[in-house]
């Protein structure tokens, strides 16, 4: 009877968090694979939710909770599938799990790392700062247990072991390979930002204040590289002018194709971070098209718009220099609207870059087929069912309803066979 | 303010039609005008261009200099999001403008209509066998390889002089109206208090700065993308001005001074040396030209027939000509005349369909630079 096998969520993002405790709330057995060493994905990497600008980790917790309180839930980390045989009502899945080198005795008393002599670049905050290389991702991470990053480490180096008192480092841990029966299997594997260094005339990686909106976001998180201050990366001079820059790489034929749908909305929310943060500051947006669906969606942009600091200009930028004696960057844009082309310049500007979904380059799930943006096509494998982003840029909300509805699909599955 | 928008859709279609076919995939994000760096900043182009010719405003482009500031870099069509082809579609409303400028319009229509193509030299080789017969020389001579002893100079003169007559005034009538409608469309803006490039420069000074310019080639060193561009004009260019002081010579000798022809004193001499460059500088500029447009061919696109047209009749009067020199040299007759032939109808065609052809952008495009500079809207640049 497949009704006793688990549904097997590949990704521990928000909408395979959903899809998990849905389907273990109404009596599954569920198995979460995720390749990080921590559950939340994005979600956990943002600093506010558009519209309502509310803490998105208040919504991981919730869910970390439900997923403690389950008996049923089942979760690895620093985990990848690496074969998917059999049909509905009977997957053989095949999952390495990398190792963490730090077991579960862990109780994140911070002494390996405050031992670690060796550093690593902080991929959480998207490079813009380090971390030791025995850390916890970040403070507020599920499972709360810190990793070693082995490739950091100096060579026969063991302080962290030296250092611990509960006896939780294992630096000879090697990767496993285990094998889960499923019924069904939902894809959740997510997105990742559009590779900013692709778009030649925005300069993003020679450009010292060019950031993309996802730094943005940890820039500005509590718990981000600079404490939440918006301050830019060249010389720590508070952001009194911004530019947003949409449509960097999107609905672009050499980039990405289509629209990424939440771009636009956080833009605005990002301008409203700086436009609170000082009183006195300035943003500019510049787009093709301001695309913000939806009653409370069109609402948030109504009331940026009322805000008379927060500037909208009609007209895609394509070019973007740097000021070398002050940091400062200049945008060149045709105002569309007034019919002129101009340089603009201001403190630092965000790339609004776009979603790639993860199976664009990660196709460990096979037998399902794949649009040209690499999208999970709709007519995916029976027994296999792709959620959020791997079907279209969604936000969160869409990805939770799509989640839920895949758990309902999941739990046919199971019964079907 | 009500403005009213009467939309041209056989301009639409004429458009699409000669290249333009990307037209419609325009969404007016304005990458184009941005990355151009041919475009003043003031009502840069070519976004609106895009919109004015996706809408069908045909009378937008009438007494515009724009199209032509345009030297089709392509950078606007290497960036552009959509596979628009900014480049392209301007190539083709530049078509149309010299469709409406270049009078008579059937002869407009002959040059730049792909069915007629067979037509474009069959009429030149037709007319020159008629005249050939009738003066009882269409056969290939006897003894030494001396081509005036297949076509006398006389009849070169008559036939070469008022093709090259003809294509000049047509151009010139072309380029008076084009000024005109350039100027009476400043006279309204200006009425109505929107002028854009209301000052007016020294038009002798204009007149100096675009020949400096157009010598120097610099908007196409302004070129990103198809760099490449620069060298294939540049080598066409001056390989014609070569060619051209070469037979100017070659007829001053000849047919003014009635003396021997400069061309056979040797290689040393300047007059053969300016040919010789001449035609080793247009293989390899031709050469470029084919080649630039196959590599750019995958994001640009392949070129349309307007844009071929002259490449291959440039073409065909370089290797005809290279052809016919080498054939004599090696003293086939059978192939040197008939090659001679060829080279003839394609010198021909090029004076006759000069105002039609895309080669008549010597004639707008340079009027363009001038008004321009003239009205203070090259400033910028």
């Amino acid at each position: 009877m497949a009704e006793n096998k688990p549904i097997v969520i590949v990704g521990g993002g928000i909408s395979g968090l959903t899809a998990a405790v849905e389907a273990a709330e109404a009596g599954c057995d569920v198995v979460i694979i995720e390749k990080s060493p921590y559950l939340g994905g994005r979600v956990a990497q943002l600093n506010k939710y558009f519209w309502k600008l509310c803490p998105p980790t208040c919504g991981l917790e919730m869910q970390f909770k439900r997923i403690k309180n389950s008996t049923n839930i089942k979760f690895y980390t620093l985990a990848e599938v690496t074969d998917i045989k059999g049909q509905e009502g009977n997957f053989d899945i095949t999952v390495k799990v990398n190792p963490r080198y730090i077991n579960d005795k862990c109780v994140s008393c911070d002494a390996c790392a405050q031992a670690c002599p060796a550093y690593r670049k902080n991929e959480f905050n998207f490079g813009m700062d380090e971390t030791k290389a025995a850390y916890l991702p970040f403070n507020q991470a599920f499972p709360a247990l810190y990793v070693i990053d082995k490739n950091a480490c100096h060579p026969d180096c063991d302080e962290c072991k030296r250092a611990c008192k509960y006896d939780a480092v294992e630096l000879d841990m090697k990767p496993e390979i285990i094998n889960i029966k499923a019924g069904a299997v939902i894809m959740a594997m997510g997105w990742n930002p559009y590779d900013a260094n692709k778009m030649d005339n925005l300069g993003f990686g020679k450009i010292k204040n060019a950031i993309t909106n996802m730094m943005m976001e940890r820039l500005s998180a509590p718990n981000g590289p600079t404490g939440g201050k918006i301050i830019r990366p060249s010389d720590d001079k508070e952001v009194k002018s911004i530019a947003f820059v949409q449509c960097a790489g999107s609905r672009d034929e050499n980039h990405l194709s289509f629209c990424s749908y939440v771009c636009c909305l956080a833009s605005i929310k990002q301008a409203m971070y700086v436009r609170e943060q000082y009183p006195d500051s300035k943003a500019e947006i510049f787009y093709i098209d301001l695309r913000t669906p939806g009653l409370y969606e069109h609402r948030f942009l109504t009331k940026a718009q009322s805000d008379p600091n927060i500037a909208f200009t009609k007209g895609k930028v394509a070019g973007i220099c740097e000021d070398p004696e002050s940091g400062d960057v200049i945008l060149e844009v045709e105002d569309i609207f007034k019919g002129t082309k101009v340089k603009t310049r201001f403190d630092m500007v965000v790339l609004a870059t776009g979603m790639e979904p993860a199976t664009k380059n990660d196709r460990s799930v096979k037998d399902v087929a794949y649009t040209p943006d690499g999208f999970v096509d709709t007519s995916a494998k029976k027994g296999i069912y792709a959620i959020g982003t791997l079907r279209n840029p969604v936000d969160v909300i869409r990805s939770t309803q799509e989640a839920t509805g895949a758990v309902i699909k999941g739990i046919q599955s199971l019964r079907r066979q | 303010m009500e403005q009213v928008i009467r939309p041209d859709l056989s301009f639409v279609n004429d458009v699409i039609a000669s290249g333009g076919e990307s037209l419609k995939k325009c969404y007016q994000c304005a990458t184009c005008t941005v990355v151009c760096n041919v475009t003043p900043d003031s009502n840069p182009f070519p976004r609106k261009e895009m919109i004015w010719a996706q809408w069908g405003l045909r009378d937008k482009f009438i007494g515009n200099p724009d199209v032509w500031l345009c030297h089709q870099c392509n950078d606007c069509t290497a960036y552009c999001p959509r596979g628009a082809k900014p480049g392209e579609v301007i190539g083709a409303i530049r078509k149309q403008s010299i469709m409406q400028y270049s009078q008579p319009c059937f002869m407009a229509r002959l040059v730049n209509d792909k069915k007629f193509m067979p037509l474009i030299f069959l009429l030149p080789a037709v007319l020159f066998a008629v005249v050939l017969t009738a003066i009882g020389k269409f056969t290939i001579p006897q003894g030494e390889i001396v081509f005036l002893k297949f076509v006398p100079v006389l009849l070169i003169q008559a036939l070469f002089v008022p093709a090259l007559g003809f294509g000049s005034l047509i151009g010139i009538l072309g380029v008076r109206k084009y000024w005109k409608d350039m100027s009476n469309t400043r006279l309204s803006e200006k009425q109505a208090g929107g002028c854009l490039s209301c000052s007016t420069e020294n038009i002798m000074n204009s007149v100096i700065a675009t020949v400096q310019e157009v010598l120097a080639h610099q908007k196409f060193k302004k070129c990103d993308v198809a760099k490449d561009r620069f060298s294939a004009h540049f080598f066409v260019f001056y390989s014609f001005i070569a060619l051209g002081i070469a037979t100017a010579i070659g007829a001053l000798y000849i047919d003014i001074l009635d003396m021997p022809s400069p061309f056979k004193l040797g290689y040393g001499t300047p007059v053969k040396l300016f040919g010789t460059i001449g035609a080793i500088g247009l293989l390899i500029g031709v050469l470029l030209m084919i080649s630039n447009r196959f590599k750019n061919a995958q994001k640009v696109g392949i070129g349309s027939y307007f844009d071929w047209l002259l490449i291959t009749v440039i073409g065909v009067v370089m290797a005809s000509g290279i052809l016919s020199w080498v054939t004599r040299l090696a003293n086939i007759p059978m192939l040197a005349y008939p090659i001679y032939f060829v080279h003839l109808i394609s010198v021909f065609s090029l004076f006759v369909y000069l105002p039609y052809s895309k080669l008549s952008h010597i004639f707008y495009r340079v009027a363009a630079i001038v008004y321009a500079k003239y009205t203070g809207r090259d400033k910028t640049n």
